[in-house]
């Protein structure tokens, strides 16, 4: 919110100076995110014009102008470009105070200076073309004080609004905020205070527990209110572009003084005339002030007349009843609606304005009177004419305010600190004078502090009081033990181990849009959709991180580079019920690894075994880990081109060479792209996240040598190396068996083909003879022979 | 050539080494052993002239020779340091600057590098990790936090909202911050309760420099029977230390979170200032960095997850994980933490 420094200052007797004003805001949690100066703050500049241009006798770049001030021609040296003869410009005279200090009679290059003609930035004016000097505009009045064509000096303050500071939102409010904080001296606006007869247009509330209180004063002979220069000069400062209309610009000009939100209907075009307040049936529609037609909900809160809407309450009034030139009579409304309506109906009309940002965070129901007196008055001084004719003050709810009672020892168990009673007292009184001694303290809140309910609110008042650096930094607290989550140590460990087997971790975004579903082969009415995404292109949440991952290796491939190993640890959604959100670690490996070769030798290809190689590498030592072909891997994934994991009884998730169709719709050149995702899920539950149970029992190893012996075998190619493995179990003494080569073509017949193998032998109790091995080496060719008709390679 | 000029040889040779390796400063062992033991060395062409020496004569000369090599030997050893165990000198053409095998170089995210910093500090204090969903119901997201229905506090967290409901059929919605473990933890379980959770959340906001529709936060709670705001201040600033130095000072101001009170910001002192810290692009001169929001646990919160606040209090605490990154990896655009860019991610380890 902006604050203008003249305005603020002006409801406070002896105020700070604006660095000295904004300092003080900070510190009580009203954040000054922005102290600028404004205006000009010159002195003896009028309003010249150029009669004659001459060239400098001694210098190029320079000109000798004639410059008539209104009674006499002067002549001056001036280096600005765009100059001209007949331009209206600021002439500055000897002894003039500018920005960078009092002009001198100057002589330049040979010539006398009788004055300056001024830059913006001579004349110390900000937001203006500083290019030359400023050319003022051709309806300037010549000679006159060049002060009165800009706003004064001033300072505006960008303030942070938070959401709970419904009560800082004026000039007014945070001037009063300096004053309970600071004790500084609180002072008034200048208001209306007359009387008028209750009684004219009939104001009805028949919706008060969504309007608690509705003032009205109607005027009449207001016509050709103007708004005052200075009024639209603060509205400007404001960033509010003021009509010139005092009905419309007052309105807005109390609403930042005051922070109460007013309307100004003109009584002639409502019908009866009649304010009814109530809420809208279904059907009913209003032109808003900004001429778009508004179909309202039923149950919307709405001004209305005898016959229709005329407003939607709190938020903008309507076209037909709005104040014009020709308004003569008007009813100004000065309400309190219940700040969840305002905003209900804001939001479902989709219209925000100053009116309801401020209705939204609950405004002074005890302000309603005052605001718009203050405005009546404003109108008074305009308009001699003008009459105050009806003032009526409809209160439908009696306003209690809410009581706190507070212990200062409360206080000081919730702040932790020994702040004494008197300190604590000071700072209640400092908001409510009447707060009588004797604990605990029955605290009367403020009807404009509507956050403050309980005793945890005063607590945080006394803080800011005092200063939060009065609560120490000390604590007894007793130690807790502390772990992390399941799910949590395992990504850990993966993340880890990925990282260091040469993966680098990614993270994706989990939106994507219905178009890279399509291309990862996944249905879109399967995923979660957002139903307000920031584009169509971020509309749906993954199903699974390969699309990221894909992307991201895209992204990488198009950077020059021809190797890409990455993982991500995310979440993937799905509609399914109980499935809406799982955690998965995913990732890919592409292309030559090392990257770039190694003069030692070439680089291999990214293939299936790598990866393979990584998982085993990922699980190695958890019990009951192992490869399986999957009953239906993903259909990302090549036909029979992946494995699925196993942990237990539980599915790992995969491993396996993407589909080549997906590496087409992803715009990769090829699919030799070889991915896993495993569920965090699952591999949590087998994991065991305590050290003392994921501390693997060691086996004792032999004390005597080991023996092995190579075996070569010529079998039928479809017999696959999973199957052997398993069949050589059972074979005594046998400590490993080892696919050492697979060889297909010169010597090995047609289908066939030729593994070597090597089997390492070991006993614990002695050293294995030359007999004892040849017999286990024949016990595995047996095996062999029998399940897989393996013949020895000669 | 006669015994006795080969004698004279032999000494002048010896003179020659003891001079070269009483040199000062010292003379590279290597260079010396090439010089006199090598095979063309003085002391191997010397002994391959004992060939044309009587072979009666050449028996004692052969053992003078080699004695010399071996004290030459000897001495050189110990020049090196090594007393004779170095070996052989490697062959001329061996290029040790040549590149080692590049065994492949992953790498964590700098955000995973800062959330796994911070999880260890939370952890030190004592405080349990604990989890909640990132598809949330409007009751643990919102309402339960104190932020009611209408209530503008939630104009603060544009919210995404997705395709499915919850049990009472309202809109489920992507958690705008890690607060709805809060919810989840006390309702799981009674107080005392001392829990962290980092994790990832969402914002309705357009992507630019700082800001992202994606980011991830980490936040602490505990409840017990007296909690106040001292021992909020001095786990904060005992967090901060742990994680930027014991030098390092906080300072609370006063802030608004809907679900505590009294909130505050927590400010700490900038630790990237050098010397006239006037300039300091970091904190722009300021001293100090806005790191945490903070504050005692509302009254409403402890109520909705049936906590009487007549017995417990507690606080809560939390950070954006971005804003603790780019501070400590020096990124000044949050986009570049989601671009994945391989040269960008392996330069962290």
């Amino acid at each position: 919110m902006k604050i203008l420094y003249s305005w603020i200052s002006g409801f406070i007797e002896n105020p700070p100076a604006p660095e000295e004003l904004a300092a003080k805001l900070c510190r009580i949690g009203l954040k000054v995110e922005e102290l600028k100066k404004t205006g000009a703050a010159f002195t003896g500049v009028c309003v010249g014009r150029i009669e004659k241009i001459d060239k400098h006798p001694n210098a190029d770049k320079l000109a000798l102008v004639d410059v008539n001030d209104g009674k006499a021609v002067m002549r001056v040296v001036c280096g600005a470009k765009n100059i001209a003869v007949g331009q209206l410009i600021p002439f500055a005279k000897v002894g003039a105070e500018l920005s960078e200090g009092k002009l001198e009679k100057a002589r330049i290059r040979g010539v006398d200076s009788e004055g300056m003609i001024c830059s913006a930035a001579e004349l110390g004016l900000e937001g203006y073309d500083n290019s030359g000097i400023l050319v003022l505009p051709a309806d300037a009045p010549l000679g006159a004080d060049a002060m009165t064509l800009f706003p004064k000096a001033d300072y505006t303050l960008e303030v942070e609004m938070l959401p709970n500071q419904g009560y800082c939102l004026s000039h007014y409010a945070l001037a009063r905020e300096l004053c309970v904080f600071y004790g500084y001296k609180l002072k008034e606006a200048a208001v209306f205070g007359g009387e008028a007869p209750d009684s004219g247009v009939p104001v009805v509330i028949e919706a008060p527990e969504l309007c608690h209180r509705y003032t009205a004063i109607v005027m009449r002979g207001v016509k050709g209110a103007k708004t005052p220069e200075w009024m639209a000069e603060r509205l400007r400062a404001m960033g509010s572009n003021p009509k010139g209309n005092l009905l419309i610009d007052g309105a807005n000009y109390v609403m930042y003084e005051l922070g109460q939100p007013l309307h100004c209907f003109d009584l002639d075009k409502l019908s009866g005339p009649a304010i009814k307040v109530r809420r809208a049936v279904a059907g009913e529609s209003f032109r808003t002030l900004d001429n778009a037609d508004l179909k309202l909900q039923p149950g919307m809160l709405v001004i209305a007349d005898d016959k229709r809407p005329a407003a939607l309450a709190g938020v903008m009034g309507g076209l037909e009843s709005a104040v014009s030139g020709g308004t003569d009579i008007i009813l100004i409304e000065s309400a309190r609606f219940f700040p969840p309506a305002v905003r209900q109906s804001s939001k479902a009309a989709g219209i925000k304005s100053e009116s309801s940002y401020r209705f939204e965070r609950g405004t002074d129901p005890r302000l309603t009177p005052k605001a718009a007196r203050r405005l009546a008055g404003l109108i008074l001084e305009a308009v001699p004419g003008a009459k105050v004719t009806q003032f009526t003050d409809n209160l439908p709810v009696d306003l209690v305010p809410s009581v706190v009672e507070v212990s200062p020892e409360k206080v000081n168990a919730l702040l932790g600190t020994g702040i004494a009673d008197g300190e604590i007292l000071a700072c209640l009184k400092a908001f409510q004078p009447e707060v009588k001694d004797g604990k605990p303290w029955k605290f009367v809140v403020p009807s404009y502090r509507q956050d403050i309910e309980g005793i945890c609110d005063v607590a945080e008042e006394v803080a800011r009081y005092i200063g939060y650096d009065v609560i120490p930094t000390v604590s007894d607290m007793p130690m807790r033990p502390s772990s992390v989550t399941a799910s949590w140590a395992v990504s850990a460990e993966l993340k880890h181990s990925l990282a260091s087997l040469g993966f680098s971790e990614t993270y994706n975004y989990d939106f994507l849009s219905a178009k890279e579903l399509k291309a990862c082969g996944l249905k879109s009415e399967e995923a979660l959709e957002l139903k307000n995404p920031l584009s169509s292109d971020l509309q749906y949440l993954r199903p699974t991180l390969l699309p990221g991952l894909l992307k991201t290796l895209r992204y990488n491939l198009n950077r020059g580079r021809d190797s890409v190993m990455i993982f991500e640890v995310g979440n993937a959604y799905s509609k399914k019920p109980g499935r809406t959100e799982e955690i998965s670690c995913a990732g890919l490996i592409f292309g030559d690894f090392p990257e770039g070769g190694h003069w030692k030798g070439g680089a291999a290809k990214a293939d299936f075994y790598q990866l393979k190689g990584v998982m085993s590498r990922l699980f190695a030592g958890k019990g009951g880990f192992r490869f399986e072909k999957p009953k239906a891997a993903p259909s990302y994934f090549q036909p029979g081109g992946a494995l699925e994991m196993k942990l237990g009884a539980g599915s790992l998730g995969y491993v396996g060479r993407l589909s080549a169709p997906v590496a087409a719709a992803m715009d990769l050149k090829d699919n030799n792209i070889f991915y896993f995702e495993l569920p965090i899920g699952s591999a949590a539950t087998a994991w065991k996240p305590e050290f003392w149970q994921k501390a693997v029992k060691i086996k004792p190893v032999s004390a005597f040598p080991h023996i092995w012996r190579d075996l070569s075998v010529v079998l039928e190619e479809k017999h696959e190396w999973g199957e052997l493995e398993r069949a050589f179990s059972g074979i005594q003494d046998l400590a490993s068996a080892r696919l050492v080569d697979v060889f297909k073509g010169k010597n090995i017949p047609e289908g066939h083909k030729s593994l070597t193998m090597r089997f390492t032998f070991s006993s614990m109790e002695r050293t294995l003879t030359d007999a004892e091995v040849t017999e286990r080496m024949g016990a595995a060719l047996g095996k062999l022979a029998r399940n897989f008709g393996a013949k020895l390679r000669s | 050539m006669n015994a006795t000029v080969w004698k004279e040889k032999l000494s002048a040779v010896r003179d020659s080494f003891s001079v070269s390796i009483a040199q000062k400063p010292a003379v590279n062992p290597e260079e010396l052993e090439l010089r006199f033991l090598g095979r063309k060395g003085e002391l191997a062409l010397l002994l391959r002239d004992l060939k044309d020496i009587p072979l009666e004569e050449r028996k004692p000369l052969g053992a003078l020779g080699n004695a010399a090599k071996t004290e030459m030997e000897a001495r050189l050893a110990g020049l090196k340091g090594a007393a004779g165990l170095s070996g052989p000198v490697v062959k001329a053409d061996l290029d040790l600057t040549l590149p080692g095998v590049p065994f492949p170089k992953g790498s964590l995210h700098p955000l995973t590098h800062t959330m796994n910093r911070l999880t260890e500090a939370f952890l030190k204090l004592g405080f349990t990790m604990a989890d909640g969903p990132l598809v949330e119901d409007d009751y643990h997201n919102f309402e339960a936090l104190n932020f009611p229905p209408y209530h503008p506090a939630r104009d603060m967290q544009d919210t995404f909202y997705v395709d499915l409901k919850d049990a009472a059929g309202k809109e489920l919605l992507l958690r705008t911050h890690t607060s709805n473990t809060q919810i989840r933890a006390m309702e799981n379980q009674d107080p005392p309760i001392r829990v962290f959770h980092p994790g990832r959340v969402f914002r309705n906001e357009a992507v630019d420099a700082s800001h992202s529709f994606t980011f991830h936060q980490i936040e602490g709670l505990y409840i017990d029977a007296g909690v106040s705001m001292a021992d909020l201040k001095w786990t904060v600033d005992t967090f901060m230390k742990d994680l930027f130095g014991t030098a390092v000072k906080t300072r609370f101001n006063p802030s608004y979170f809907p679900f505590v009170e009294p909130g505050a910001e927590v400010d700490m002192s900038c630790v990237f200032c050098k010397a006239g810290g006037d300039r300091c692009p970091v904190c722009k001169g300021t001293g100090w960095l806005e790191m945490m929001g903070a504050g005692m646990v509302h009254p409403n919160v402890l109520k909705a997850c049936k906590y009487d606040p007549a017995k417990w209090s507690g606080f809560a605490f939390g950070a954006g994980i971005e804003r603790f990154a780019m501070l400590l990896y020096g990124i000044s655009d949050m986009r570049m933490l989601y671009e994945n860019d391989l040269r960008v991610l392996k330069q962290v380890h």
